[in-house]
């Protein structure tokens, strides 16, 4: 803890080190259009790929008939599921569902497709229209089967069984989990709370849809793999075994990406199948997804049902929590498959001893569900905080004294929940007393509820949370089942300019690692931070990594540039101390683009000089070897609990169920922010797609046809500039005790409150109605029907 | 019927004579014809704004024009906006304000920024969030954007834009 400290202090000092708001090094080339997105690299004789989907949620592959398409000017090849499950393996998964049997699928379907977008066919051209062309020649005679679209409906006894050879219901999994004695607590509790919460399916919806560009140079046995992915050395390895490569053959690249959010984790069938291509054709394959594609083959999110109980003493004590839930996996099980938080982080911030917790995972006919943002975490919030609402309303408290008679003291961590996570450290109270204040809790409450002149009900709502940030450990991934570790790497390598070339595995979609990465080591180093050069998301050039997702990017990456700075940084200044006659090291610094005398302030040495002097081998001490790079990979000794609360205020029409949002309160801790400007563009940026998915995002499908019935961007609404309310952050900073520098994860704490603020926030409103939401998103219509409900019950009681 | 038709446009100041396909549609002929890459699709129907070009000094869609429709007009795109080392100030505003991630859609707002720049109108905060909700941006949460569009706006006088 102090050692940490001190380093922040010495380090805070650096112009752009850490904790600086230092300038994006990814700025000047995306501001100029001269970023390099997958579907920017344009290699000459560039053929180009389309794919034949299935329209129905569940069929039965009857014929294929390709002799129309093959014969149009301008196609090159054609391949059908049979030509897939002879040339290829099925695509593994990253993170394995605990306890559930493989679902292994191929690039293609084979005898049966099960979900409308699931790839059946695939035609490369000489351009993508012609491609398109053919899609639309080829017959394909399907036999539609019973569908399952309800995520409960999927586990009733009558329902169609999806994967018959594998499983013999569409339950994949189920994974317990708990503490204490939670049946015992609920019995002894004065006043139980329960109710069951939908949360709704959304999108990640990067701007970049998904994209690749695979290249084959036979005698080489080279596969080069433009990719839009946050996870290249990941994408390398799930390649290698698909295509029956060996991980040598194979080279990922990820420039510039467009927004990854959790979706771009991993190999997609479209991978598989434009390398097949390209190592057929011998010619560049080139895929992009076009955006109604995007809707249906890329991973949706969140879908998912809670069935939350609290029990509490008749004064608000809780005495146990516990979640039965079903996330509902989609047709096939994506990469990473749903989302496996809303387990740990169940109990939320609060004391809860005794709890048990158990996530069901369904299967259904409707795109596979993955990461996104949050993965997990948002939806469980929103369950719980909604009942803690409840709960002060039958035990008659206000529902901030509630908060703040359960939360979890700084004395008490750190603390095990009974969802299995380890709070490292923090003031979680602070961060809800610091938006009460903000938002003058007390003068709303002093205002009443009452009718405003313009006859709106106002209602204030409040939510606290933590938020899991990086992983525990390899051995916690282990057990799981998990193909990554939870380290960082990265590679450090001087070069005769005086500069610095930073190799990592990482690459850029967003959330700023170029930028960050370089102030860690500029603070470590002494180095001036634009003479760092970021090299990032290439694994011909990048050691191996597991990539960003998680929030764990700096939890462990700070630690990996910490060691590697310091390598680096401690040989260059032995060799100075060579070059400047001096006997050690002691005193001497580097300061910009020299390494300075201690003794004689004007006697300097430049950077480019020594680190000349350890390239070529000359010059250099005796016994010294020659060369000038780090290569280090750090793992921290446990996951980082980010947290925070929030308070939205609204108005509502009481008629209409209109409502606006005329204050969002945040406050959050992320430890220490390595760069605060960032970080704030962080919880902007992931509140905007909370407020997204609280307030319009819902992928529907039909429940007769099974089909998805908003599928474009006209018809699916993410927030524009003009709907998303003025947010007020506030921050605090408890450094993590247990990361370098005391850092917490930043990149998904955002999307946590919305749900849970805004639907109390209405609730508080209307609360003279006894109108209580369970579901999301919280539509005008949603509320209006709560109210119809609510008044419809008074009458008859 | 030929599906190829010739045109001549002008962009960023450079007159181009290339045969199109008539299926084409604009920004794809900025793209991968005059290698304009800063110009980019995120829905070809109009939604996204990936795609907002100036045409004739108005910010559209490139999506929803054909290559063809650009006969005769004048383009421009991102890449005019700093053709020397520096960075164009309503990039630098950008730059300075933190108001871009990923970077996919700052084209985007970038040129309608420009736009909305040329019409030398004062604009509250809120009239600016109307002004770029034709551009989607799922990375910043707009905070920033509208913050950068906002001194942009403030800082430099209507007419010296008019110049630029």
């Amino acid at each position: 803890m102090s050692e940490t400290t001190i380093e922040r202090d010495r380090t805070a000092q650096r112009p752009n080190g850490i904790g600086a708001d230092a300038p994006r090094k990814e700025d000047d080339r995306l501001l100029r259009g001269d970023g390099r997105f997958t579907d920017d690299v344009d290699p000459a004789r560039a053929l180009h790929m389309a794919v034949g989907r299935c329209p129905f949620p569940h069929a039965r592959i009857l014929a294929v008939d390709v002799s129309a398409a093959s014969e149009l000017e301008g196609v090159r090849q054609i391949l059908v599921g049979a030509d897939v499950a002879r040339r290829s393996e099925p695509i593994s998964v990253l993170r394995p569902v605990p306890g559930a049997p493989p679902l292994p699928f191929y690039a293609l379907a084979q005898d049966v497709a099960v979900f409308e977008g699931q790839p059946i066919v695939s035609v490369v051209a000489t351009s993508r229209a012609i491609a398109e062309d053919a899609v639309e020649l080829i017959e394909i005679d399907y036999d539609p089967l019973p569908h399952v679209s309800d995520t409960i409906g999927a586990l009733e006894p009558d329902a169609p069984v999806l994967h018959p050879g594998v499983l013999s219901s569409n339950l994949l999994a189920t994974n317990p989990q708990g503490a204490g004695e939670p049946e015992e607590r609920m019995a002894q509790a004065d006043v139980v709370v329960e109710d069951r919460f939908h949360i709704n399916r959304v999108t990640g919806l990067p701007m970049e849809t998904r994209a690749i560009v695979a290249q084959w140079r036979p005698g080489a046995r080279e596969l080069t793999v433009h990719h839009s992915t946050q996870v290249p050395h990941l994408v390398r390895k799930q390649l290698a075994e698909s295509l029956r490569m060996v991980e040598g053959e194979i080279r990922v690249i990820a420039g510039d990406v467009g927004g990854g959010f959790g979706l771009k984790l991993g190999v997609y069938p479209e991978d598989v199948l434009a390398c097949l291509h390209a190592i057929d054709l011998r010619q560049p394959v080139k895929w992009v997804e076009d955006r109604l594609e995007h809707f249906r083959a890329t991973t949706h999110a969140r879908e998912s049902v809670h069935d939350f109980r609290i029990g509490a003493t008749a004064d608000g004590r809780i005495l146990a929590m516990t979640n039965t839930y079903t996330t509902d996996l989609g047709g096939l099980n994506s990469p990473f498959g749903s989302a496996q938080l809303s387990t740990i982080v169940f109990t939320g911030p609060y004391k809860v001893e005794d709890g048990y917790v158990e996530r069901r995972v369904a299967i259904t006919n409707k795109t596979p569900i993955g990461a996104y943002r949050g993965y997990g975490q948002p939806e469980v919030n929103f369950a719980r905080e909604r009942l803690i609402d409840r709960l002060a309303r039958r035990v008659g408290k206000d529902p901030l004294e509630l908060r703040r008679q359960n939360m979890l003291r700084p004395e008490d961590l750190p603390f095990r929940n009974p969802g299995g996570g380890l709070y490292d450290s923090g003031d979680y109270l602070a961060t809800l007393e610091l938006v009460v204040d903000a938002v003058d809790y007390d003068g709303l409450r002093r205002a009443g509820r009452g009718p405003r002149p313009d006859g709106r009900l106002v209602g204030v709502g409040l939510t606290s949370f933590v938020e899991r940030t990086g992983y525990a450990s390899a051995k916690f991934l282990a057990n799981r089942g998990s193909q990554f570790g939870a380290h960082e790497s990265v590679t450090l390598r001087a070069n005769r300019s005086g500069g610095i070339d930073l190799y990592t595995g990482t690459p850029t979609f967003g959330q700023s690692s170029e930028t960050a990465f370089a102030q860690v080591c500029a603070s470590v180093i002494g180095i001036d931070f634009h003479a760092i050069r970021v090299h990032a998301g290439d694994t011909g050039a990048t050691p191996l990594n597991t990539g960003a997702f998680a929030s764990r990017t700096m939890i462990a990456a700070a630690g990996a540039l910490k060691q590697a700075s310091e390598r680096l940084r401690d040989k260059a200044l032995r060799i100075a101390a060579w070059r400047l006659e001096r006997d050690g090291v002691e005193g001497l610094a580097i300061d910009g683009d020299v390494v300075r005398d201690p003794d004689d302030p004007g006697r300097s040495i430049a950077l480019a000089e020594v680190f000349t002097a350890a390239i070529i081998g000359q010059g250099i001490p005796i016994g010294e070897e020659p060369g000038l790079e780090a290569t280090a990979h750090f793992e921290p000794e446990e996951a980082a609990y980010a947290f925070g609360s929030a308070a939205a205020v609204v108005a509502v029409d009481p008629e209409t169920g209109d409502f606006a949002i005329e204050r969002f309160v945040m406050s959050h801790d992320c430890g220490v922010a390595v760069n605060p400007l960032l970080v704030e563009g962080q919880v902007q940026g992931a509140l905007a797609q909370g407020f997204g998915a609280a307030l319009s995002e819902d992928l529907t499908y039909d429940p007769d046809t099974g089909q998805l019935v908003n599928g474009t961007m006209l018809d699916y609404f993410v927030p524009t500039a003009a709907d998303i309310p003025e947010v007020e952050l506030h921050h605090t900073a408890v450094p993590s005790p247990v990361t370098t520098f005391g850092v917490r994860g930043v990149g998904e704490i955002g999307t946590i409150p919305p749900g849970a603020a805004i639907a109390n926030a209405v609730c508080d409103a209307l609360a003279g109605e006894g109108v209580e939401l369970t579901a999301l998103p919280v539509t005008p219509e949603r509320v209006w029907r709560a109210l119809q409900q609510a008044r419809n019950r008074s009458e008859t009681s | 019927m030929s599906d190829t038709v010739e045109i001549t446009v002008t962009v960023n100041g450079t007159v181009h004579r290339e045969q199109v396909s008539v299926r084409e549609h604009a920004a794809d002929f900025l793209r991968h014809t005059l290698g304009l890459t800063g110009t980019h699709v995120g829905c070809e129907q109009g939604v996204c704004g990936m795609c907002t070009v100036l045409l004739d000094g108005q910010a559209v869609k490139a999506c929803l024009l054909l290559a063809p429709q650009l006969d005769g007009h004048e383009v421009e795109t991102v890449e005019s906006l700093a053709p020397g080392e520096e960075l164009d100030p309503l990039q630098q505003a950008f730059k300075d304000a933190h108001a871009l991630q990923c970077g996919f859609c700052t084209p985007g707002f970038l040129m309608t920024a420009t736009a909305l720049g040329r019409e030398g109108r004062a604009l509250s905060r809120d009239e600016i969030r109307d002004e770029l909700a034709g551009v989607l941006c799922r990375c910043t949460g707009y905070e920033h954007i509208v913050t950068a569009v906002e001194r942009y706006l403030a800082e430099t006088p209507a007419r010296e834009r008019a110049d630029v």
